[in-house]
């Protein structure tokens, strides 16, 4: 039987709003004003003949005088002594380290304009998540500060020096502290700086304090093992996976990480060999991980802890007070995941999002019964990746206040805006004599301090991570610091009097006293490859030695269920809000919601109906402390009594872009037995307000079309092609178009819809590598965003364990609207074999190469926009302005420094054309001229397309179908490919491959 | 009329006067040039004497210039230091030893040899172990000889150009006044027949009014002459016919116009350097891809740096044509870089050499030299035209679509030895057996080819 489900996009889509019947129509959002010019007072106005006669004359006039210009005289300065590395027009590949994971950074003429993984990195393989590629934009960031600051005037750094040895030295004489407030440092040598600057001024403190904290994990694994340490997930080790509210393929710990082990569960080569991880997802969000789940249940806040002491029961076989959970479905979730995680013992993992000590200590009771020590997750080579003790911060509040601490440094951290006490920290701050920041702008910390001394952004900075136990990185710069900076170890150097100030002789001295001495591997060859990796360490069994404390967790829960339950997550761009200031992040679409632009109150429309709160009604979210106005948005899937906000948003001292972007919500975060809770009880109003949010969903239709294929995993297994629509033999074809040839190349992709979380890493990398304009979030209302590629985003109910097959059956069924199933879907140009794009251009602009790719000619394309009407993906973007040479986009691209990230290999397009997905044909001509050059045949593997290489989940496939031993053309051969709207017979090049979902025994 | 005429009369006598003494005295001025360039002439020629090392000075010269020039100078210190007076200062042994084997004196610990390998950054002067006892004296005494020459030459050549540059000037201020007084008097003369004629015709007027008939018949000549024109106005066709023939040239030289619209075939831009292509790679024929080091690997062919410059010019100096100072072309580099010549160093102060861009393909298109240089093995001529030739470069080729197209139909992919074409050409021969191979066969003609 194949699947008939229904698709939408949109609760927009479920209703049938007429607004949206009526922008189904029509390709752009507003249609141009003819009727309007022609009744109104356009043609039947009546133009004076003077009038006429002097916009003629001037007309003419105007059109000489622009005549006269001659061709602008173009200098072409070389090098006065070119380094020997560089030629122009050939890009240069550096090895270098973005949070803890390996990357290349690829330059031009000295300039980095692209970051890609390091395919050698051993966590993430290669891929990057969508803050990493967007990383290089922040390089060129004009809102970063131009040099050092002393109470907000510009200060040389010789007297930046003297003013901070001397407040330093006085805070020491006065027996005070001198505390550095920094995120987590897993840096060898800043912390080999830091021990440095300690030696000189003992009263150092160093505190670590993270927006996102996850020192519950820390003190649960301490208490429950004796090791204070966050530990080593492996979701790939794992068959079945439960989840508590952890969005560990969005924003969890270490999310490139943990997708490529996921999907390394799930892709073709694991489904080729029947086998499938089972993933069950408990949460009161609809994350981007509960999205991929195979079996997601929405349960509040309040009950995560009362679901997790029923696991516990479960599979302890114990019985445990407070394990009682009032809702049904839930309970018989719990139960049935209890059975497959004892059947799977050994390669079982049961993962929490949750901050607070007991539940983590439940959390590691239940692995432990399990058998996952050792095998899922790994106690001996942990993660270092965060280590901040809330703690540490709240005492180091209570010294300030006692005016105990005499100087304060803030090192990558913002506590004035996310920490939830930033009120009291404000205040605190005054006490102390000396603050320095080294933060790049005067952001809310920062604009406090007496001193803010700018450190590097980590492009133009020597450096080193340790992410993973044995796991150490390098950082080089790639770029002449761009404004007048220095980096902040440098600084602490200065400060601490320290001989040889050269950072990267302190590096390499500290890299050559313990890591190349212990590898016994020279610092050039390491300086190429960026990596070290030591062999594992192997340990022991861990034996749980804590206590599941069922009472803390029920309390903790139950405090919860008070008024409307708010769930603070992080937005999978955004994050933490660290890089909120940057364009290509913010217009990102949020995997689920597709909101751009803003954080929002996210409530399940049953639940909404009920508070009378309409879509996009303005909201105001309080506690007897803090509030917050924010629109609502419909969010199916979401618990009913929750409301979930992203932080990261409501920046006010990020820069031009991010200022004033949503509402800040850190001040909800609360604190219990000194951890911080990304959870509160509020009380929501409506406002009476309307803010229309940035979505992206919403703007396009497949009217009912089959576009997204599913099976199950059960049956998968009985017949590989189920569901893909592939019975043998094909129907016959006739075509009206002649056939063209491919007799060199065939370019063509295959996008696994099983591997490909949602995550839209792929969306950012095009961005960059493109030079795709970020175009507002005004813009962005108007339909007129312009990501060649997008990650369609399909809801199903999904009641009862059963799906809706038939239109009728909607109406009814809509149940709560928590029960829905999402898949994935990237669209971007299908490269149609039979384009319908290319049949309607009267000016020939779009027309078919002999190597398979529809080619966009920008300069000869008129904007008659026939081929977006035209094309049934809706995948051709208009430039409705010059985003490139435009005032009103100057935040956004268009400035001199953030100009220097294009990509020279291809144009910026002008006002008034096409684009589309181009097969990031600057690759492959790039890649071909390789082969040609070195006289060889192109290998598979030479070209990948930009969106491929960010995939950390491999889930785009690109190559030559020609080549029958292409590992895309073996991909496409696979019985679960399918083409999106074959049956109009356009024969695209993109294939995709069937969404499997492992329903469980119990289920199928 | 009468009262200007008497007027230009009367100021013709002076002003014909003034140009006589004019010429006599450009004359006078000649006349006395002549003597100081005689004198010169015989004072170069008397000192040649001198007692050198016994030696053959001219079978010297071509051994100096094979083995030593490219490091020393007579009078001028280069790599090594300037030469003459060398006989002076060592002893012919002592020079003998050193050229010979100047690491093994440096070694021995001869004060001189260590100073002077000090003074020159310790670079050390490759042996001569081939060169026999005889060459070394015929080397020197070259040396010798034109150690002596050179100040000498140098001084009486620089009087002589000093003198002749200062009645270069004053002859050509003369010459050029004289010029303006011959023009004016010309223009007089002119103006002076003019109101001649004039005045002539005016008594003839007064005369026509008795001849009036004889007018009417000459104006009845003129109407019979326009006759036919008229006639042919009036008839259709024809007037229907030639203006379509207008319409057509003209309309075919607008056509023809539009498409050379932004056409810059020809542009010569003034550049920063009088660089001199027909001198480098003409005269000099240095290979093109030693300065466009990029042509074979980038899609960019680039202008080079100036260290590559500085492989030569850190002694190429063009000296000997500018009288012993360094050509002042050839000093912009030593500008742009703050190199000084005499000292060897670079200084801070540099400053970039703007050139003006000749060849400006609009930014929509793609254009990759390694393309066409390395894999395709086109010569650079095929494009920039006889750049061996140019004193000036100028754009060749007009860079147009049409042009690429052309070129791509016309050419044949240089597919032999190159794996990658194996299995491209194979398929292509599959389906169209015998063809030729261009670009265009392989899909060079394809916008996104160029166009991305």
């Amino acid at each position: 039987m194949e699947s008939t489900k229904k698709y939408w996009k949109g609760l927009e889509e479920v209703n049938n709003t007429p607004e949206f019947a009526e922008h189904a129509k029509n390709e752009f959002a507003e249609p141009i004003p003819v009727d309007e010019l022609l009744q109104g007072s356009g043609l039947n106005s009546v133009a004076p003949r003077r009038d006429f006669l002097k916009a003629m004359g001037f007309g003419l006039g105007a059109v000489s005088l622009a005549a006269c210009n001659v061709a602008p005289v173009q200098k072409s300065i070389p090098y006065l002594v070119k380094p020997e590395e560089v030629t122009p027009g050939v890009p240069n590949y550096y090895a270098s380290s973005y949070k803890g994971g390996a990357i290349i950074v690829k330059t031009r003429e000295g300039r980095p304009i692209k970051i890609e993984g390091n395919p050698a990195c051993p966590i993430n393989r290669g891929g990057t998540d969508s803050q990493a590629q967007a990383s290089v934009l922040d390089l060129y960031d004009n809102s970063k500060l131009k040099g050092p600051l002393k109470g907000g005037a510009e200060y040389s750094w010789d007297d930046v020096d003297t003013y901070v040895k001397r407040g330093l030295a006085k805070a020491q004489a006065a027996g005070k502290t001198i505390a550095l407030v920094s995120s987590t440092i897993n840096s060898p040598s800043t912390k080999a700086v830091i021990a440095e600057f300690s030696t000189q001024y003992p009263a150092t403190k160093h505190v670590t304090y993270d927006a996102i904290s996850y020192s519950g994990i820390i003190k649960a694994n301490e208490q429950s093992f004796g090791k204070a340490v966050l530990p080593q997930y492996r979701f790939d080790k794992a068959n079945v996976i439960v989840s508590f509210g952890a969005d560990f393929l969005g924003s969890w710990i270490s999310p490139t990480q943990f997708s490529t082990q996921y999907a390394s569960n799930r892709n073709i080569a694991s489904l080729n060999n029947k086998k499938m991880s089972r993933h069950i997802q408990f949460e009161s969000g609809l994350s981007l991980t509960g999205s991929n789940a195979d079996s997601r249940v929405a349960i509040k806040l309040s009950e995560e802890g009362p679901a997790l002491l029923s696991l516990y029961a479960e599979v302890s076989g114990a019985s445990v007070s407070g394990a009682s959970l009032n809702n049904q479905p839930a309970n018989a979730a719990i139960k049935l995941a209890a059975k497959e995680l004892l059947a799977a013992k050994g390669a079982a993992l049961v993962v929490s999002g949750s901050n607070s000590v007991a539940v983590q200590t439940t959390v590691n009771a239940i692995n432990s019964l399990l058998g996952s020590y050792g095998n899922t997750i790994d106690l001996d080579n942990p993660s270092y990746q965060y280590a901040g003790k809330d703690e540490d911060f709240t005492l180091l509040l209570t010294d300030m206040n006692a005016g105990r601490v005499g100087a304060v440094m803030f090192l990558d951290a913002n506590p004035a805006y996310s920490h939830p006490l930033a009120k009291e920290f404000t205040e605190a701050l005054k006490k102390v004599d000396l603050s320095i920041s080294f933060a790049d702008r005067p952001d809310e910390t920062a604009s406090l301090c007496k001193v803010i001394a700018p450190n590097h952004h980590y492009l133009e900075a020597w450096g080193d991570e340790n992410a993973l136990e044995g796991y150490y990185t390098l950082v080089q710069p790639t770029i002449n610091p761009i404004f007048n900076t220095r980096q902040a170890e440098v600084s602490l150097l200065t400060w601490a009097n320290y001989p040889n100030q050269d950072y990267y002789a302190f590096v390499r001295s500290n890299w050559e006293k313990t890591v190349l001495a212990a590898t016994g591997k020279k610092w050039d060859d390491v300086l190429q490859s960026g990596i070290i990796s030591l062999p594992a360490k192997t340990g022991g069994a861990y034996a749980f030695t804590g206590s599941v404390d069922a009472g803390t967790v029920a309390k903790e829960s139950a405090a919860l269920a008070k008024d409307i339950e708010l769930h603070i997550y992080q937005s999978v761009s955004i994050g933490s809000g660290a890089q909120a200031n940057n364009p290509l992040l913010q217009e990102v679409p949020d995997p689920v919601s597709k909101v751009t632009w803003d954080n929002y109150a996210a409530i399940n429309p049953k639940f909404a109906e009920s508070l009378g709160l309409k879509q996009f009604d303005v909201v105001a979210i309080k506690t007897d402390k803090y509030s917050v106005e924010l629109p609502v948005l419909h969010q199916p899937g979401q618990a009913q009594g929750t409301i979930s906000v992203a932080v990261g948003y409501g920046r006010t001292k990020s820069g031009k872009v991010g200022d004033g972007v949503g509402k800040n919500v850190y001040p909800f975060i609360t604190y219990t037995q000194g951890n911080a809770h990304f959870a509160n009880t509020v009380t929501v109003s409506n406002t009476g307000g309307y803010e229309e949010l940035a979505q992206t969903q919403t703007h396009h239709t497949i009217e009912g079309r089959n576009v997204i294929r599913e099976t199950t995993f059960a049956d998968y297994k009985k017949d590989p092609a189920h569901g893909s629509g592939n019975h043998g033999e094909k129907h016959p074809t006739y075509d009206l178009w002649n056939k063209y040839d491919q007799p060199g190349h065939n370019w063509v992709m295959a996008i696994d819809l099983n591997a490909c979380t949602g995550c839209g890493a792929c969306i950012v990398a095009c961005n960059v590598e493109n030079n795709v304009p970020v175009v507002g979030k005004d813009e962005v209302r108007r339909r007129r965003e312009m990501h060649w590629l997008r990650i369609d985003r399909y809801y199903t109910f999904n009641e009862e364990g059963k799906a809706i097959t038939e239109e009728h059956e909607l109406e009814g069924t809509k149940g709560n609207m928590e029960n829905v199933s999402v898949v994935h879907q990237p669209m971007l140009c299908q490269h149609c074999e039979h384009a319908p794009c290319e049949t309607v251009c009267p000016v020939l602009a779009t027309v078919h190469s002999t190597e398979g790719l529809n080619h966009m000619a920008y300069n000869r394309c008129v904007g008659t926009r026939y081929c977006a009407n035209n094309c049934p993906y809706k995948v051709r973007r208009f430039n409705w302005f010059n985003y490139w040479n435009d005032s009103r986009f100057d935040n956004y691209l268009n400035n001199e420094f953030t100009q220097l990230v294009l990509n020279p290999d291809v144009t910026t397009r002008f006002r008034g054309v096409m684009e589309k997905c181009s097969m990031c044909i600057q690759r492959i001509q790039a890649g071909k001229l390789e082969a040609k050059m070195e006289k060889r045949a192109l290998v598979d593997g030479d070209i990948k397309m930009a969106c491929q290489q960010a995939c950390a989940s491999n889930a785009i496939i690109f190559g030559d179908a020609n080549d029958p031993n292409s590992e895309v053309s073996k991909a496409l051969k696979n019985e679960r490919t399918y083409y999106v709207l074959e049956e109009l017979n356009v024969q695209p090049g993109v294939g995709y491959m069937t969404k499997v979902t492992n329903t469980g025994s119990q289920e199928a | 009329m009468r009262n200007f005429s008497s007027h230009f009369r009367s100021l013709l006598k002076p002003l014909a006067l003034a140009g006589i003494i004019a010429i006599s005295a450009v004359n006078f001025s000649f006349g006395q040039e002549a003597a100081p360039a005689d004198s010169s002439a015989t004072a170069s020629t008397a000192p040649s004497a001198g007692g050198g090392p016994a030696g053959d000075a001219a079978a010297g010269e071509a051994l100096f210039k094979s083995n030593c020039g490219a490091c020393h100078a007579i009078d001028k210190r280069v790599l090594g230091p300037a030469l003459a007076g060398i006989n002076q200062k060592q002893s012919n042994e002592w020079l003998h030893k050193w050229i010979k084997n100047s690491q093994g004196l440096i070694a021995s610990g001869d004060k001189d040899a260590v100073a002077i390998f000090e003074e020159f950054n310790k670079m050390a002067m490759p042996a001569f172990p081939q060169l026999s006892d005889a060459d070394i004296d015929n080397i020197l005494a070259y040396v010798e000889e034109a150690g002596a020459k050179k100040p000498e030459a140098a001084t009486a050549a620089g009087g002589a150009t000093a003198a002749a540059e200062d009645t270069g000037v004053s002859s050509f201020m003369i010459i050029g006044l004289v010029a303006v007084v011959l023009i004016a008097f010309l223009v007089i003369v002119v103006l002076n027949r003019v109101i001649g004629t004039l005045e002539r015709l005016l008594v003839t007027k007064e005369a026509e009014q008795n001849v009036y008939v004889e007018d009417e018949e000459a104006e009845a000549e003129e109407k019979d002459r326009f006759r036919v024109v008229k006639q042919l106005a009036k008839n259709k066709k024809f007037v229907f016919f030639v203006v379509l023939a207008l319409l057509i040239t003209l309309g075919s030289f607008g056509y023809m116009d539009m498409w050379n619209t932004g056409v810059q075939t020809g542009y010569q831009p003034v550049q920063p350097i009088k660089f001199s292509h027909q001198l480098h790679a003409g005269t000099n024929q240095i290979d093109c891809q030693y300065c466009h080091s990029g042509a074979w690997k980038s899609k960019n062919a680039t202008i080079p740096s100036l260290n590559i410059c500085m492989n030569c010019h850190k002694y190429v100096q063009a000296t000997d044509k500018y009288n012993g100072e360094i050509s002042p072309e050839i000093q912009k580099i030593y500008t742009a870089l703050d190199y000084n010549p005499e000292t060897q160093k670079y200084g801070n102060n540099t400053r970039p050499i703007e050139w003006v861009r000749i060849h400006n393909l609009p930014d929509l298109a793609y254009f990759n030299h390694s393309q066409h240089v390395s894999v395709a093995g086109i010569e650079c001529q095929k494009c920039h035209g006889p750049i061996q030739e140019m004193e000036e470069v100028y754009q060749y080729s007009p860079l147009t679509m049409k042009w690429c197209i052309n070129c791509h139909k016309e050419t044949e992919v240089n597919s032999k030895g190159n794996a990658y074409y194996d299995k491209v050409i194979a398929a292509h021969d599959s389906i169209k057996k015998g063809e030729k191979v261009t670009a265009a066969v392989l899909g060079g003609l394809e916008c996104g080819k160029c166009h991305y």
